[in-house]
């Protein structure tokens, strides 16, 4: 699966929270964009991306309840109704579009009745129609309130919550979780430095054996439950 | 909450503070909330699957 990240800031450089996630990119199948970083516009070159990827990822700081400027100048010069819906071909059907909003309100101020009274959802609406427009899956969005607030165990925590926003099968399932993970040990075991090497494969280990025990688990309960149907 | 499972939390704990890169620290972290999240799963299905079992009616 490959995932394309759209990032909208208008001064990138001075984003210690857009530094943040930059740093924080999987290695792989992640193709990474700056918007306003680019002089012009390629539209053709930006289409093929879009056709090209599975997953798009629309990441920018929330101004005004909105994405920055930016970000609306590259729908409204790239996603051309041609491109989008046009003659009904729907190039980007049954992809997905996920949005990473960085907010400088806390969690609660996005309610009604809270000091912003607009939910993240509600504000960005027209991402989720846009989506609906051109067929896209939309994802459930993946918020970041306050970043310049976290302490290292929330940073720590939203490294991997972002890759795996970026990189994982939704829904965000504990199956999906755990194949994430399976899928990444192997390699992570293998660059531990050798003194470490033996605890990496033991961890790993135990956590395959807890994997098959929920599945067969999950057998037996769903065994049970048809003959209790019966 | 398991010994076995305790066990291996520490040492999880351990090699992710051996890390030298953040984002590796994080990874091994990381998996330690899943396998708590699979000790819990375990526990949850385990006792559904007892209780479902007992069933003094069908004896």
């Amino acid at each position: 699966m490959t995932t394309l990240v759209l990032v909208s800031h208008p001064q990138l450089a001075d984003s210690t929270s857009q530094q943040f996630l930059k740093e924080s990119l999987p290695s792989q199948n992640v193709i990474w964009e700056h918007i306003e970083g680019q002089a012009k516009l390629d539209v053709a070159q930006e289409q093929a991306q879009l056709r090209q990827v599975d997953r798009i990822i629309l990441q920018f700081p929330l101004y005004w309840y909105a994405a920055p400027a930016g970000l609306k100048a590259w729908e409204d010069t790239v996603l051309t109704r041609t491109f989008v819906y046009g003659d009904h071909r729907y190039p980007l059907a049954g992809k997905e579009l996920g949005i990473v909003v960085t907010t400088g309100m806390p969690e609660p101020a996005f309610q009604r009745g809270g000091a912003e009274g607009l939910t993240l959802d509600a504000a960005l609406a027209p991402l989720a129609a846009l989506a609906q427009r051109a067929k896209l899956t939309w994802l459930p969005i993946f918020p970041i309130y306050q970043f310049s607030y976290l302490e290292e165990p929330e940073k720590l925590q939203l490294v991997v919550d972002y890759q795996r926003y970026l990189t994982q099968p939704q829904p965000d399932s504990l199956a999906n979780r755990q194949a994430w993970f399976a899928q990444r040990l192997v390699d992570k075991v293998q660059q531990l430095p050798a003194e470490q090497q033996a605890t990496g494969q033991l961890i790993a280990s135990v956590f395959d054996q807890n994997r098959e025990h929920l599945d067969q688990l999950t057998d037996t309960l769903a065994m049970i439950k048809e003959q209790e149907d019966d | 909450m398991t010994e076995q499972s305790e066990w291996l939390r520490q040492q999880i704990d351990q090699l992710a503070n051996q890390q030298e890169k953040f984002t590796d620290r994080a990874f091994w972290l990381a998996l330690k909330q899943v396998v708590a999240e699979q000790d819990r799963r375990s526990e949850q299905l385990g006792g559904e699957v007892d209780g479902r079992t007992w069933r003094p009616d069908r004896w």
